[in-house]
C-alpha cells in the first residue's frame, strides 16, 4: 500500500516536473500570447458582437418536470418508512418540502411545459 | 537540450502551412497538396508558414495582417508571387518568386524557424483589444451586462426568430476574404444563428479599380493562337482542379490527391476521368454531402450559363455553333439536378469529353471568334455574384460552402468583366 502511494507520487511528481522544464526551455514563449490570438478566425474580420451568446437549454421543461414529479419520489418513500416514528414533526418536513416543489411545479407550468404538442 | 531536440525532428516533419490567397492564386496552392513535405492546413492556429500567394490588393493589407499575427509562435511569412506585383504584403515576408520550388523555401523556412536561427515574427497589428472594455465607472467597473448592452464595446448578440419558433442568439459575423473554403477575395457579411445563413451579402470587390491590379487587369490577356486540341486540355486541367478542390473541401483528400495528379498530367483520352468518375459517384460521403444542396433555380441557371446551366438541364454551349467542332461530332453535355452533385459530375463529365476532343482534334484550330470557356462566358461569373446572397441565404454553414464551391466562383474574372465594361 505505501509502495503504491511512493510510487504514485513519483510519477506524479516526475511528470510535473518534466512540463515544468518544457515550459522553462520553451524557446518562443518570451513572445507569448496577444489578442490576436484570442479572436475567432473569421478569415481576417474582427468580430461585430460579443461572444456571450445565450442558447437556448431545450432539454430545460424536461429537467424541471423530471425534478418536480420523478426526484420528489425519492425522498418520499424513506420518508414513508419513518413516518410513523417521527410523527408530526416528518409532516411538516414534508409540507415545506412539497410547497417548494410545488413553486417548480407552477413555474413549469406558466412556462408551457405540461402543453401536449 | 532534449527540447533542442524535439526542434530538430518537428523541422524534418511536413510543413503545416496556411494558404492566403491573393490574386491569380488558385491553381497553384492546390498543387501544393500534392507534395509529402507540406500540409495545407485549414486555420493559421495550425501552422508554422504564412503563404501569402498572389497579388494582394490594398483593401485586404489589414485581413491579411490579422491572419498573420493569429499564427502561433513560431511563426514565419513566405509571399509567393510573380515579378509584377511589387506591394509587400508583409513586411517581414520571405519573398519567393514564381518560378522557384516553393516546397523548398517553406521548408527551408520552417527548418530555420525551428532550429532558432530564424527569429518568430512579431505581431503586425498593435497587441490591444480591438474594442476595449468600456464601463461605466471611475475604474473603468461597472456597465450593461448580459441583456443588450455592451461588455467590451461589442454589442450583445440579440435573439431572433428560429425555424423551429424558439428564439436564438443571432451572430452578425463578416466571414473572408482568407477562409480555406472562399474564393480569393470574397467577403460576406452575414447573420447567422445556430448554423443557418439567415441572411448574407456580398461586401464589395477588392479586386475590383484596385491600383495595384488596375493595369494587370485592364489588360487584354495574351492569348497566342492556340490549336484546339490545348483549349481542350486546359478545359479539363480547369474542370479536373476544381473538381480536386471539391473533394478536399469533403476531406476526401486521397481522392483529390488522384484528381489534381490528373489534373497536373492530363491523360490522352478521358477514360482514366471517366473512371475517376465512376469512382466517385460511388462515394457514400460525396453524395450525403453534395445531392441536393445548393440547388439553382433552372431558368436562374440558364441566365448564368456555363456548368451552372448544362448542370440544370439547359444543352447551352457555345461550342455547338461553331464548325471545328462539328466535325468532331461534338454534342453538350447535360444533365439535370441543378444541385452541387449535378455540377461536380458535369465538371467531370465535361473533363472527360474534352481530353477525348484533344485526342482527335489533331493539329486543328478554330476560327470561332467566343468559344466556350471553361466558366462559361466572361460574364458569368458576375451573374453568378449576383445571384450568390439568394442562394446562400436559409442554408446551413456546411451547406453553404458546399455551395460555394460548386460554383467555380472568381472573384479576378469579375474584376476584369467589370474593368471592361468601363473601358467599353
Amino acid at each position: 500500500m505505501l509502495l503504491a502511494f511512493v510510487a504514485a507520487l513519483t510519477v506524479t511528481a516526475g511528470v510535473f516536473s518534466v512540463m515544468l522544464a518544457v515550459r522553462l526551455l520553451r524557446p518562443h514563449d518570451e513572445l507569448g500570447t496577444t489578442w490576436s490570438h484570442g479572436v475567432p478566425l473569421l478569415g481576417g474580420q474582427a468580430p461585430e458582437t460579443h461572444a456571450w451568446s445565450r442558447f437556448h437549454a431545450r432539454y430545460y421543461p424536461m429537467a424541471i418536470v423530471l425534478i418536480a414529479f420523478e426526484m420528489e419520489m425519492m425522498v418520499m418513500y424513506p420518508w414513508a418508512v419513518v413516518y410513523v416514528e417521527l410523527g408530526a414533526k416528518a409532516l411538516v418536513e414534508m409540507a415545506v418540502f412539497l410547497t417548494i416543489l410545488s413553486l417548480g411545479i407552477l413555474y413549469a407550468w406558466r412556462e408551457g411545459a405540461y402543453r401536449w404538442q | 537540450m532534449a527540447v533542442s531536440r524535439l526542434a530538430r525532428l518537428a523541422a524534418a516533419a511536413p510543413v503545416p502551412v496556411f494558404a492566403a490567397l491573393g490574386a491569380g492564386a488558385r491553381g497553384p496552392v492546390e498543387e501544393l497538396t500534392l507534395s509529402d513535405d507540406v500540409t495545407l492546413v485549414d486555420s493559421p492556429r495550425h501552422a508554422t508558414v504564412l503563404l501569402v500567394v498572389g497579388a494582394v490588393p490594398r483593401s485586404l493589407i489589414r485581413p491579411l495582417s490579422q491572419v498573420h499575427d493569429q499564427l502561433a509562435h513560431p511563426r514565419a511569412t513566405a509571399w509567393w508571387s510573380s515579378e509584377e506585383a511589387t506591394l509587400d504584403p508583409l513586411p517581414q515576408a520571405t519573398l519567393i518568386r514564381a518560378e522557384s520550388d516553393v516546397v523548398l523555401a517553406v521548408g527551408g523556412l520552417h527548418a530555420a524557424l525551428l532550429r532558432g536561427e530564424r527569429a518568430s515574427e512579431l505581431d503586425v497589428l498593435p497587441d490591444e483589444p480591438a474594442n476595449p472594455w468600456r464601463g461605466l465607472g471611475a475604474n473603468g467597473q461597472g456597465g450593461e451586462g448580459m441583456m443588450g448592452g455592451t461588455p467590451y464595446g461589442r454589442p450583445m448578440a440579440m435573439t431572433g426568430e428560429d425555424r423551429d419558433g424558439l428564439p436564438l442568439d443571432q451572430l452578425h459575423l463578416r466571414l473572408g476574404p482568407f477562409l480555406p473554403a472562399f474564393p480569393a477575395g470574397l467577403v460576406l457579411d452575414t447573420v447567422i444563428q445556430g448554423d443557418v445563413l439567415q441572411e448574407c451579402a456580398v461586401v464589395g470587390n477588392p479586386f475590383e479599380r484596385d491600383e495595384l491590379l488596375g493595369g494587370a487587369l485592364t489588360a487584354t490577356p495574351p492569348d497566342p493562337e492556340r490549336t484546339l486540341a490545348a483549349m481542350e486540355r486546359a478545359r479539363a486541367r480547369h474542370h479536373l482542379h476544381g473538381v480536386a478542390r471539391t473533394l478536399r473541401l469533403h476531406g476526401l483528400d486521397a481522392l483529390a490527391r488522384r484528381t489534381l495528379a490528373l489534373a497536373m498530367a492530363p491523360p490522352d483520352d478521358g477514360d482514366r476521368v471517366r473512371y475517376l468518375a465512376h469512382r466517385l459517384e460511388r462515394s457514400t460521403a460525396l453524395r450525403w454531402a453534395t445531392e441536393g444542396v445548393g440547388r439553382i433555380d433552372p431558368s436562374a441557371a440558364e441566365a448564368v450559363g456555363g456548368i451552372v446551366a448544362r448542370a440544370a438541364g439547359w444543352s447551352s454551349d457555345a461550342r455547338s455553333d461553331d464548325p471545328v467542332y462539328a466535325e468532331l461530332g461534338f454534342t453538350p453535355i447535360f444533365r439535370h439536378g441543378s444541385d452541387a452533385q449535378a455540377r461536380w459530375r458535369q465538371r467531370l463529365a465535361e473533363a472527360a469529353q474534352a481530353l477525348d476532343l484533344a485526342a482527335a482534334a489533331g493539329e486543328r484550330r478554330s476560327d470561332g471568334a467566343a468559344l466556350e470557356l471553361p466558366w462559361g462566358d466572361d460574364d458569368a461569373d458576375r451573374r453568378l455574384l449576383d445571384l450568390l446572397p439568394g442562394l446562400l441565404t436559409g442554408q446551413e454553414l456546411g451547406d453553404a460552402m458546399t455551395t460555394l464551391d460548386s460554383l467555380d466562383l472568381d472573384l479576378e474574372r469579375v474584376a476584369r468583366a467589370v474593368a471592361r465594361t468601363e473601358r467599353a
